[in-house]
């Protein structure tokens, strides 16, 4: 009982909090702003390579693993920074602080915290989902594209499971911005740590991807990805090697990481000195 | 320690803290009996807001003990806290949120609290017209005033209290004064830290100062200021001696202290207070008739004496100005 009622009462937080909203409105503008481009080059670019790919990003329902792919990677640093915000603002603003002097569990607080940010992370997910299919759909009404393959039973069959992926990826995305956010007890610390870590991960795998790979931001734009193994290219001095783990392998990698991070958040919240 | 039936709210004792190389507690020890207003002064940086700290779990002690009514309360045992209310520093809340929905998230929080109990504290504290307002919006004093709600969510039997008239207007004071003293009256225990010493005196029955990390008295408030009590009389300046012979006997070996410099004229006595009588009656006696008579003291002369303390006076001589010019006023009754 007193989980659901300190649930619910994070989720009525979050509802009203600015960065919820902002969030999700940055996310929905983003993708539509890519619809937009990626339609446009393709009527205006006189590159029948550009046409194709738009045209391959409208059709359905290869269209729905890719607008999820699109989600992930734009959604993936704002899961990032909007964890960090929610996590450490309860140290900046010492509201954490009134809880524990109330005698709320602190690791119990800690998660049922992150908990609301998850359920808000996959409403963000299914929203931004719902904007990209109407967008693509738009699309290919736009470039005469044929529509049925939205109703096509393997395509809607397989929805739910890269939903699902998605959603995990996103949460576990959430939860490293948190648990750093935890860590430096400061929200802008922690989008600042989490944004530089994103994107240094991506820059390192690029020379170590057998490494990096396993990486949580790495490994979570794998859940939904239909490639596997290595493809090598390049000719002359330089070797292109873009390694990424299979997505069952991704969802193990992606699942280790939600967890290692909230026990770092939980337990460090549990041990801690907490301030004014 | 203690148990429950010996009336005692909270208890520390050889409780010790330090930061690094700073001590922040050095032993204290505490006693607060169950029922009473008690309030704990001391200097900046004495180790008051450490100690409430650790009393609400915030930080863990390096050693000691504590006791929370009648109980030990250490690191496993949260569930104390739920009859206990805290304002520790600042009042903390979500700056998106009203001041009502602020305490409903709060209330979600440790022991259950009644779905009507939020609104009966936006009452007692003056804040139902503003409570849909964003807390972003609220001054200094409503905050404070929201915190001591937040304070009293799950109707506490101990209340502690770190600075709650910080920011609070004359009638804010008077409001938290009578709301505290009528809930000591009704039974529970309110533990208060302040620097307005003037209020402290009005406000509370036990006191206890707390300076370098260390209790260094404790007890009821007119016992302690009796005990430092003085009377100040003037006199001409040539009956300065036979004034101090004559009150010498009546004072009975505590200090008589005539006064020099600006001060030259009058003689101080550490005696009770209400022998004023007695001693105007002594010095006519003597045939010395005193122009002015002064009792009483302040806690702040108590608080400064036994805590060390300098009042923050600029150095005149450093200024160049004039040292001799008329004392500063002190705040006692003629």
């Amino acid at each position: 009982m007193a989980v659901v009622r300190l649930l619910v009462a994070n989720l009525r937080k979050l509802v009203r909090r600015p960065a919820s909203w902002v969030t999700l409105v940055l996310l929905l503008a983003l993708l539509a702003l890519i619809f937009v481009a990626l339609i446009a080059a393709a009527r205006t670019s006189p590159e029948p390579e550009a046409a194709l790919g738009a045209r391959l990003f409208v059709t359905f329902p290869g269209a729905y693993e890719l607008v999820l792919t699109m989600i992930l990677s734009i959604g993936g640093l704002l899961a990032v920074t909007y964890g960090a915000a929610i996590g450490g603002s309860e140290w900046g603003w010492g509201t954490l602080k009134a809880a524990v002097a109330r005698g709320e569990s602190r690791s119990r607080y800690t998660l049922l915290n992150y908990a609301a940010v998850a359920v808000f992370t996959w409403l963000g997910l299914l929203c931004a989902f719902v904007l990209g299919v109407v967008g693509a759909a738009a699309g290919a009404a736009f470039l005469g594209v044929g529509l049925a393959g939205m109703t096509d039973p393997d395509g809607l069959r397989e929805l739910p499971e890269l939903l699902g992926r998605a959603g995990l990826a996103l949460a576990m995305n959430a939860a490293f911005g948190y648990a750093v956010a935890t860590l430096a007890r400061s929200q802008l610390a922690g989008i600042a740590v989490g944004v530089g870590l994103f994107f240094a991960e991506g820059i390192a795998g690029l020379f170590l991807p057998q490494v990096f790979q396993w990486f949580p931001f790495s490994a979570s734009s794998a859940v939904t990805s239909p490639l596997s193994g290595a493809q090598v290219g390049g000719a002359g001095g330089g070797a292109t090697v873009v390694t990424q783990l299979d997505p069952n392998t991704a969802v193990l990698a992606v699942t280790a990481w939600l967890v290692v991070a909230l026990v770092v958040a939980a337990g460090f919240t549990e041990r801690a000195e907490v301030g004014g | 320690m203690t148990s429950s039936s010996s009336g005692v709210a909270l208890a520390t004792q050889g409780l010790a803290k330090r930061y690094g190389s700073r001590v922040a507690l050095d032993g204290l020890d505490l006693r607060v009996p169950e029922g009473v207003v008690y309030g704990f002064l001391g200097p900046n940086g004495a180790g008051k807001t450490t100690t409430m700290r650790i009393l609400t779990g915030l930080i863990r002690p390096d050693a000691g003990q504590v006791e929370l009514l009648g109980r030990p309360f250490g690191r496993r045992d949260r569930r104390r806290l739920f009859d206990v209310g805290a304002l520790i520093e600042s009042p903390a809340f979500y700056p998106f949120l009203s001041g009502r929905e602020n305490l409903r998230a709060l209330a979600a929080t440790g022991a259950p609290v009644p779905a009507t109990r939020v609104d009966e504290l936006l009452e007692l504290v003056n804040l139902r017209e503003r409570a849909g307002d964003k807390v972003s919006g609220y001054s200094l004093g409503m905050k404070q005033r929201l915190g001591i709600a937040a304070a009293l969510l799950s109707d506490p039997r101990l209340l502690l209290l770190d600075e709650p008239a910080n920011g609070l207007d004359p009638a804010g004071i008077v409001g938290m004064r009578d709301t505290l003293r009528a809930l000591a009256a009704a039974g529970k225990t309110v533990f208060v830290s302040s620097h307005i010493l003037s209020e402290v005196q009005q406000l509370v029955d036990v006191v206890g100062i707390i300076a370098r990390g260390r209790l260094v008295r404790e007890g009821p408030v007119e016992d302690l200021l009796r005990e430092a009590g003085s009377i100040r009389i003037r006199v001409a300046p040539d009956e300065v001696a036979g004034a101090a012979a004559a009150l010498g006997p009546i004072a009975a070996g505590a200090a008589v202290t005539p006064g020099s410099g600006p001060e030259a004229g009058w003689l101080t006595v550490r005696i009770d207070p209400a022998r004023g009588a007695e001693v105007n009656r002594t010095l006519a006696g003597a045939g010395i008739y005193a122009s002015r008579l002064e009792t009483g003291t302040t806690l702040e002369g108590l608080f400064l004496e036994l805590t060390g303390s300098h009042p923050d006076v600029t150095d005149a001589a450093a200024l160049g100005t004039d040292a001799t010019a008329a004392p500063q006023a002190t705040g006692w009754r003629s």
